[in-house]
């Protein structure tokens, strides 16, 4: 009787599977049948995880540059005795969003309280953020407002600008089964997408456009009075929705107005409807997710059952990490850090003042040459990073925690090694909220401590023990701390597939869907600004992040079978590749595989052509992940860039 | 044949357990799902559904290691040793669709051009009790596929629930002298006829209960041999496909395999083999880039031509599909091999 | 006649010597350390043998030595994980062999026939083998051409051989390459522009094609045309393999599985696999 239940903690959907466990080693997968989001269904990925959980590819023993392998005692002084040699705004934390929320809450009490910093930072870009951001200030939920196991509940589906069958592939698979038994699904999209091809119908737009054609929608619902007018701040986004453009929607976006007329109609007329669309490594701007949310507003699809403005996370605990606090401003369930009540709780509990100063994210301090920084905790980080190798090669102090052996350790003077998720207990807060608990399944292969004991066995050496003995006792002091999080505890998850937060003391079955006591339009930030095609540039180029997010993904290097599937790509186009369609492709003159000369005003690379149905005449599609050289163009575009999956750059193609 | 009280079946149980690694379906104490895995004979659970995993596990692992060796590069010196498992092994209850895949398996690793070592050593001492299915399930066709409801070979012991005893037929030797030991009364001709109504029970029950997957899989073989299936199908079929490469590891006859060496902390070097599917577009690609299965529709239909047309003629020489249902459960894009044969069928028609 | 097949444990084997092909194709003689078998390892033209590389895994790569009369070696290119671990082995370093696996190329049953080679870029390789072989026993065939094109004159294997090959009575060879160098002297073309060059036998005859597979097809074309018959063209297919043996199913194409019933196939078996090649 080896299966053991668990959770799959590859990317944000959280699945549910068996691990057949031997002793220390796992020896096989099997999908949970009754899990009520996978209901028996597994990736690639998924399939293949104990792949990775079995490889030797581990850091086995803690490690001090200069000095070789030392033990925990030796080496957890010497980063202790770094980090106090150095001021608060010196030191900065980067946290992971694959640690369970047990370590990363240990980790920011770590920063917060031991090292009084408020430089800590998830590395997963703003992505994330700005879809938090814009639903906790139109709803006060700071995260997913549908449930995924609704989907099939749902009359309307749509997919904005997401190859979710590539990112979250189950919940591709709820969608499909959704459509397949009657609800309307619609993508949205500037590439035709496998989900794009499973939809009913497929609304192709321009490059960066999702902002113009979500208010567009919104103005015709609004127009044809089919609108729930009631939320706050409605007279100012009906002053905004008077600027957009409808008569000229079609040369905007490339979307013929009845095409919008058909979305609205049906989005504000269905009993309930859906959008998903793509958060966390890059996702969309703030704005362009404040026409998503405040067109469900409009269509009155806040709030009740079948309904959801879900943006879908890529990474297991990205959401977890969030309500965590592992942010320069925010404490644990999205807790403003300066807000008093919050403040007041926190340092009660800790017995000290929390630390003042405006803290900032890890990604802005390795940018900017002039800050500060001087000591670095990275946890279990990827190649990303390496943007930044110079800026990291300087700094006087960096420390790396990971439990896999990782080419960013070569940058640290202390490695500290740690378990697996299956060798201790953990939990993980899904895309939808749901807090899931993984229990030890075998003994630590290596001699090498639980993550949330190695930052207690720091703050003991910094004189200030948390004292936990398990990891349940961080999810407890969690739950005192975190409105969200009150009635969840290690017992309360252990009999069930998790809960939804919010779940309160007097609500232990969790929260399915988001009911806000209040909801308001969320005003966009900027001006929209059109990104147009020129005689001199004139193809549109797309940068997609997060579906690459796994090329470069340090676990993915640990498996066999989900390593050969991500480098298919890699190895036919091993310097990245940029996708046209086959018209432009004969226009250009080149075939596939042959050298281009990607022009834009900024900047220019080499790429290899790879002819793509998937993309529209006039546009091309550069997956960003995929190599430095392309990596490197970017940089010059920093700013488009951090628009997320609607970044956009006119560019010209030539041969080479 | 034997007639074996109810209360008395576990005997059987515990005498394999002396001698056998026992393994059975029981099902999972925290949320209720069957498994066939290791058991003892107080846990194994003969009235638990037909499991979630395919047996073919127990002799071949979803990961194991079938060889180790350490090179010194200094030294020049390398050892080789095959690391092999023929640790004795029971499987008691074991479902008529699963032992016509392990029969399947067996054909498939025991015969052809060679023996595959790893396996035989697996499968060199087992022991077979097989359990009729007296009521169908809802995921099941076995009635499509010729492998059920009752096991016909392949088996030391048959076992059919009557109503307050256990028939058990012999179908071995071995079985037989195993099962001569127990004492147990004999069962009559009456006995079997009465397994027989109870067969043909089930078999009505189909219609009503195995409502989730159905497949009229003979007249489909044709079709798929000749290879007259219009390109739109396996296209259309290719799409809902997300190449999770579930379907080749719960079907009870998919046997595909990758080897790779991994080194260990130890210094020497284990060397792998787990399950692969041909879903997979990594799975036919060669290292200098050329891959002759690079759409998916062609991994579509070459699956579909391997299960109902290539197993006939050469591999197990009966179709590939034992009509299990668990590639229709675990199918993310829901194309599990009764779905296809309905849209082929269907294409034949129009 | 029975073979001794190493299929289970590999066999370990020294690397005596490397010579440097082209770029990134190298030359690996090898010796077998048992001595019972060094020496006594028989095996077909055409076979080929699955080589593990400790510490990196294991990959299928044909025999190009002649089966009497020559050195045991391999010929690889630097291309994956494996090949590239392969590259970074020195003289005197261990490698696994198991084998040889697959059917081979005809021999006895083509004595007395004229025997055309068409190989293009490393394609050249496999048939080395067979054109060792027939060509240590000239007498029993009939004419016997060579046709090989090559991307550049750097791209042509064997060059030292061609040299050889040139000056043999009785060995018709002809070469050309994609696109030449002002050094270069000889034909300029893809390999079906030779075709137009020679005058090649068409009764009695077997032709061997290897090569990439566009190039597969065009050679196909130009045979069939001037009146070669599809059971009389023979190939030699690659694939990805994992176990050699016939079990993992990498390899299949269709109904046949590459490494046992190839990789050696007549064109007449190749339209009928079912699948692209």
């Amino acid at each position: 009787m080896s299966y053991t239940p668990g959770v799959c903690t590859f990317c944000g959907t959280g699945c549910g599977h068996y691990l057949k466990v031997n002793g220390t080693s796992v020896q096989g997968v099997f999908p949970s049948r009754v899990h009520p989001v996978s209901k028996g269904r597994l990736c690639v990925r998924g399939w293949n995880i104990h792949e990775l959980l079995g490889t030797h590819e581990r850091i086995t023993k803690p490690y001090v540059r200069d000095a070789g392998e030392v033990s925990y005692k030796d080496a957890v002084a010497k980063l202790v005795s770094a980090l106090s040699s150095y001021k608060p705004e010196e030191i900065a934390f980067y946290a992971s969003p694959r640690s369970s929320n047990e370590d990363n809450f240990a980790l920011m009490k770590l920063a917060r309280l031991i090292f009084k910093t408020n430089n800590i930072s998830i590395q997963a870009e703003s992505g994330h953020r700005n879809s938090l951001d814009v639903l906790y200030n139109g709803t006060g939920f700071a995260g997913m407002l549908g449930s995924l196991e609704d989907i099939r509940k749902a009359e309307v589906l749509i997919v904005a600008g997401m190859d979710i069958t590539t990112q979250n592939p189950i919940i591709g698979s709820e969608l499909h089964y959704a459509a397949r038994s009657g609800s309307l699904l619609i993508t949205i999209d500037s590439r035709m997408t496998k989900i794009a091809k499973l939809s009913k119908k497929f609304i192709n737009i321009k490059p960066g456009t999702m902002r113009q054609v979500f208010d567009a929608i919104a103005y015709y619902i609004d127009k044809q009075q089919w609108g729930n007018t009631k939320p706050a701040h409605y007279e100012e986004y009906k002053k905004y929705l008077a600027t957009v453009p409808f008569d000229s929607i079609e040369k905007e976006t490339g979307v013929l107005p009845g095409e919008i007329a058909f979305v609205a109609e049906r989005l504000a007329k269905a009993k309930s409807a859906m959008v998903f669309f793509t958060s966390g490594i890059s996702g969309l701007s703030y704005d362009a997710i404040a026409s998503i949310f405040n067109a469900f507003v409009l269509a009155d699809k806040i709030g009740k059952e079948g309904c959801g403005v879900n943006p879908i996370a890529g990474i297991n605990n990205l959401q977890g990490s969030f309500d965590m606090g592992c942010a320069p401003d925010l404490l644990t369930g999205f807790q403003n850090i300066d807000d008093a009540t919050a403040r007041k709780k926190f340092e009660k509990k800790w017995g000290q003042e929390l630390p003042t100063f405006k803290g900032k994210t890890v990604e802005q301090l390795l940018a900017d040459n002039s800050s500060p920084l001087k000591a670095l905790v990275i946890v279990d980080h990827d190649d990303g990073i390496v943007k930044y190798a110079d800026r990291l090669k300087s700094l006087p102090f960096v420390a790396y925690i990971g439990a896999f052996t990782n080419k960013v350790a070569d940058f640290a003077h202390v490695t500290l090694p740690i378990t697996t998720y299956i060798e201790t207990d953990g939990t993980f807060t899904n895309t939808e909220r749901r807090v899931q608990l993984s229990v030890q399944k075998c003994n630590p292969a290596f001699d090498v401590l639980p993550m949330w004991k190695l930052i207690d066995t720091i703050a003991e050496a910094a004189g200030k023990p948390f004292n936990y003995q398990h990891a349940s006792d961080v999810m407890d002091e969690i739950a005192a701390l975190t409105p969200a999080y009150e009635g969840i505890s290690h017992k309360l998850l252990s009999k069930k597939h998790g809960v939804q937060w919010p779940c309160t003391k007097k609500n232990h079955d969790g929260t399915k869907y988001c009911v806000p006591e209040k909801v308001s339009f969320v005003l966009p930030q900027k001006p929209y600004a059109a990104v147009q095609a020129t005689q001199e540039y004139p193809y549109l180029l797309m940068l997609g992040k997060a579906q690459h997010y796994w090329h470069q993904n340090n676990i993915m290097h640990k498996t066999f079978i989900p390593l050969r599937e991500y480098n298919a790509t890699l190895l036919l186009y091993p310097d990245g590749y940029v996708a046209v369609s086959p018209e432009d492709a004969k226009k250009i003159g080149v075939r596939d595989r042959w050298p281009v000369n990607v022009v834009a005003q900024k900047a220019s690379m080499k790429a290899m052509v790879m002819i793509s149905d998937d993309v529209a005449p006039g546009t091309a599609y550069v997956p960003y992940f995929i190599r430095e050289g392309i990596a490197s163009f970017l940089l010059a575009y920093s700013d488009i860039v951090s628009q997320g999956e609607e970044a956009t750059i006119p560019v010209r193609i030539e041969k080479v | 044949m034997y007639l074996v009280k109810k209360n008395d079946i576990k005997k059987i149980a515990k005498a394999l357990e002396e001698k056998y690694t026992l393994y059975g379906p029981y099902m999972d104490k925290e949320f209720g799902q069957c498994f066939f895995d290791k058991v003892t004979a107080d846990t194994v659970d003969l009235n638990a559904p037909i499991p979630t995993n395919p047996p073919k596990h127990v002799v071949f692992p979803h990961l194991e290691t079938i060889m180790q060796y350490k090179y010194d590069k200094n030294a020049r010196k390398a050892d080789i040793a095959m690391v092999f498992d023929d640790t004795p092994k029971a499987l008691f209850g074991l479902r008529s669709c699963d032992l016509t895949g392990l029969q399947c398996i067996d054909r498939f690793f025991l015969g052809q051009e060679f023996v595959d070592e790893v396996y035989r050593h697996h499968r060199s001492r087992m022991f077979i009790v097989a359990n009729t299915c007296v009521i169908p399930f809802k995921q099941c066709f076995c009635v499509c596929t010729d492998s059920g409801p009752a096991a016909q070979e392949g088996y030391d012991l048959n076992l059919t629930d009557l109503g307050d005893s256990y028939l058990v037929e012999v179908g071995s030797e071995k079985g037989k002298t195993f099962i001569e030991k127990f004492n147990f009364p004999q069962a009559t001709e009456e006995h079997l006829k009465q397994k027989q109504k109870l067969v043909e029970k089930s078999i009505t029950m189909f219609d009503d209960i195995a409502t989730e997957s159905k497949a009229w899989v003979s007249r489909v073989m044709n079709r798929v041999t000749t290879g007259f299936i219009k390109e739109e199908i396996w296209e259309y079929i290719g799409n809902q496909c997300i190449e999770c490469g579930a379907c080749s590891y719960v079907c009870p006859t998919c046997t595909c395999f990758n080897i790779n060496d991994a080194n260990t902390a130890a210094g020497n070097t284990e060397r792998l083999r787990t399950w692969d599917s041909c879903s997979y577009e990594g799975y036919s690609r060669m290292a200098g880039g050329h891959n002759p299965r690079k759409p998916i529709e062609d991994r579509r239909n070459k699956r579909f031509f391997c299960k109902l047309s290539y197993s006939q003629s050469k591999k197990y020489l009966r179709p590939g599909c034992v009509g299990c249902g668990r590639c229709a459960w675990v199918c993310p894009g829901d194309i599990g091999l009764p779905n296809v044969v309905t849209y082929i069928r269907r294409e034949i028609h129009e | 006649m029975s073979e001794q097949k190493i299929v289970t444990v590999p066999e370990i084997a020294t690397i005596e010597e490397i010579k440097d092909e082209i770029v990134d194709v190298k030359t690996f003689y090898l010796k077998f350390d048992n001595k019972e078998i060094d020496g006594n390892f028989k095996f077909k033209s055409g076979q080929f043998i699955m080589c593990t590389i400790f510490g990196a895994g294991e990959f299928a790569v044909s025999l190009p030595p002649s089966p009497e009369n020559d050195r045991f070696h391999i010929t690889v290119r630097r291309i994956g994980k494996v090949t590239n671990a392969l590259h970074d082995l020195q003289v005197g370093d261990k490698v696994g062999i198991r084998g040889p696996f697959g059917n081979g190329f005809p021999f006895e049953e083509i004595k007395g026939k004229n025997v055309i080679y068409v190989a293009g870029g490393i394609g050249l390789i496999p048939l080395r083998s067979s054109i060792v072989h027939v060509l240590q026993h000239r007498n029993d065939f009939g004419r016997i051409l060579l046709l090989y094109g090559s991307r550049s004159p750097q791209d042509l294997m064997y060059q030292y051989m061609l040299e050889q090959w040139q000056n043999i009575e009785g060995f018709e060879t002809f070469i050309t390459v994609d696109n030449g160098t002002p050094e270069w002297k000889g034909n300029v073309g893809i390999i079906t522009t030779l075709f137009d060059k020679v005058e090649i036998p068409v009764e009695n005859t077997v032709a061997f094609v290897c090569g990439p597979p566009v190039m597969f097809n065009a050679v196909i074309k130009e045979l069939m045309q001037r009146g070669i018959k599809d059971d009389m063209i023979i190939s030699t297919l690659e694939r990805h393999m994992k176990c050699g043996v016939g079990k993992c199913q990498h390899c299949a194409i269709g109904r046949t599985l590459v490494c046992t019933d190839g990789p050696v196939y007549t064109y007449r078996q190749i339209k009928t696999l079912g699948e692209q090649i």
